[in-house]
């Protein structure tokens, strides 16, 4: 919808002021016009019709089979909530899902939690996404477990888990003075602003 | 899920270095442009110089600032904690620090491993220090704590602190 804009400019080259008739005449027509109540009256202003609706967004709703139009396969309720067809069931409910995927394959979820939990332990507060943050606890929590027992089946166990071993030997000396009193709950979560590339939900995540 | 929405709780500034105490007193630190809130992060680079820092209250009123930062060397392991960086004394209030007798000179932020958490602690004082006040022995292992008790300051009037890292040494092309 091209607003001529010829017709907007000032009709005086000297004078600053717009013309107001030019400017209304150059807006859709379907604008909202006020009525600017006087002073004197104190009557509620009527509005003219507002501009156009929008089309409702209906992506997440599912497709009301009254309504729709020849779609095949209306087995059940669930066959509308189907968003993505790919085989697999999708609901809106987080029911029973315990794995946080982080978008990647099971061997580079596994890498990247194994060196999340690397970092943490090495420097001992780190800055990562939220999701990846509360997704990397059990790991660490499990990390400072096998320091506690001390034995070397376990020290062998923490040993294939993170990649550098200086780490793990340091863990295991430390740990029985810092956490002995401690049972669970080794790490802390401390929201943060979000990052400026992305957007993405930041965290601090530090060793208590 | 945090038991108390202070950040100076979530962050654990009151805990490691400080006990709970009621803000009396409102300061605002600025490094260059940047003006601190709890938990922002700052680079090294920016804070070489000491900040400006505005006390409210008046001019009668004495004020003692403190800098420190709790996790020296590493989060992980803090063996000398805390590692104090400013000590200003006798800074009358609604002023700012160079107004002050500095007791221990600046030193910029150079954290080797980790993030640390940079605090500034302000406590009024009852009375002018003058030549009570002692060099602290070393920068490391310094008690906040100890130094309000010895110096009868009793508990911080306000508190912020702000999160500086290493920065990467060469630039990534």
């Amino acid at each position: 919808m091209a607003i001529p804009m010829a017709m907007a400019t000032p009709t005086d080259s000297l004078s600053r002021v717009w013309n107001m008739s030019s400017l209304k005449s150059s807006l859709p027509s379907s604008a909202v016009t006020c009525r600017l109540p006087s002073p004197s009256s104190r009557r509620p202003v009527l509005v003219s019709s507002p501009s156009p609706r929008l089309p409702s967004f209906s992506g997440l709703s599912p497709v009301n089979p009254l309504i729709s139009t020849g779609l095949p396969g209306w087995q059940s309720f669930e066959d509308g909530f189907k968003i993505i067809d790919g085989g697999g069931r999708v609901y809106a409910m987080r029911h029973g899902r315990r794995v946080p995927k982080l978008n990647r394959p099971p061997d580079q979820r596994k890498a990247l939690l194994r060196g999340l939990t690397t970092q943490l332990l090495k420097h001992g507060r780190i800055k990562t996404t939220r999701a990846r943050a509360s997704a990397m606890r059990k790991f660490v929590d499990k990390m400072i477990t096998l320091a506690k027992d001390g034995s070397l089946h376990k020290r062998r166990q923490a040993l294939g888990f993170i990649y550098e071993k200086q780490i793990v030997h340091a863990l295991f000396a430390e740990v029985p003075d810092r956490y002995g009193e401690r049972n669970g709950g080794y790490t802390r979560i401390i929201r943060t602003l979000p990052r400026r590339g992305d957007n993405a939900p930041m965290a601090y995540i530090e060793l208590v | 899920m945090a038991a108390s929405v202070d950040p100076l709780v979530v962050g654990r500034v009151i805990g490691d270095v400080l006990d709970m105490y009621i803000p009396t007193a409102n300061m605002s630190v600025y490094f260059g442009p940047k003006h601190i809130t709890n938990g922002c992060e700052i680079k090294p680079s920016a804070a070489v110089n000491p900040p400006k820092v505005n006390i409210s209250g008046n001019s009668d009123e004495l004020y003692t600032l403190v800098m420190t930062d709790p996790d020296a060397p590493s989060p992980s392991e803090p063996n000398m904690r805390e590692w104090v960086h400013w000590i200003v004394v006798d800074i009358p209030g609604g002023t700012n620090p160079s107004k002050g007798k500095e007791i221990l000179p600046y030193m910029e932020p150079r954290p080797p491993v980790g993030i640390h958490r940079y605090i500034f602690v302000l406590f009024r004082q009852n009375s002018p220090m003058g030549p009570m006040v002692q060099l602290p022995p070393s920068r490391a292992n310094f008690s906040t704590r100890m130094f309000a008790g010895h110096l009868d300051l009793g508990l911080p009037v306000a508190t912020v602190y702000f999160n500086a890292q290493k920065e990467p040494a060469s630039r990534r092309r």
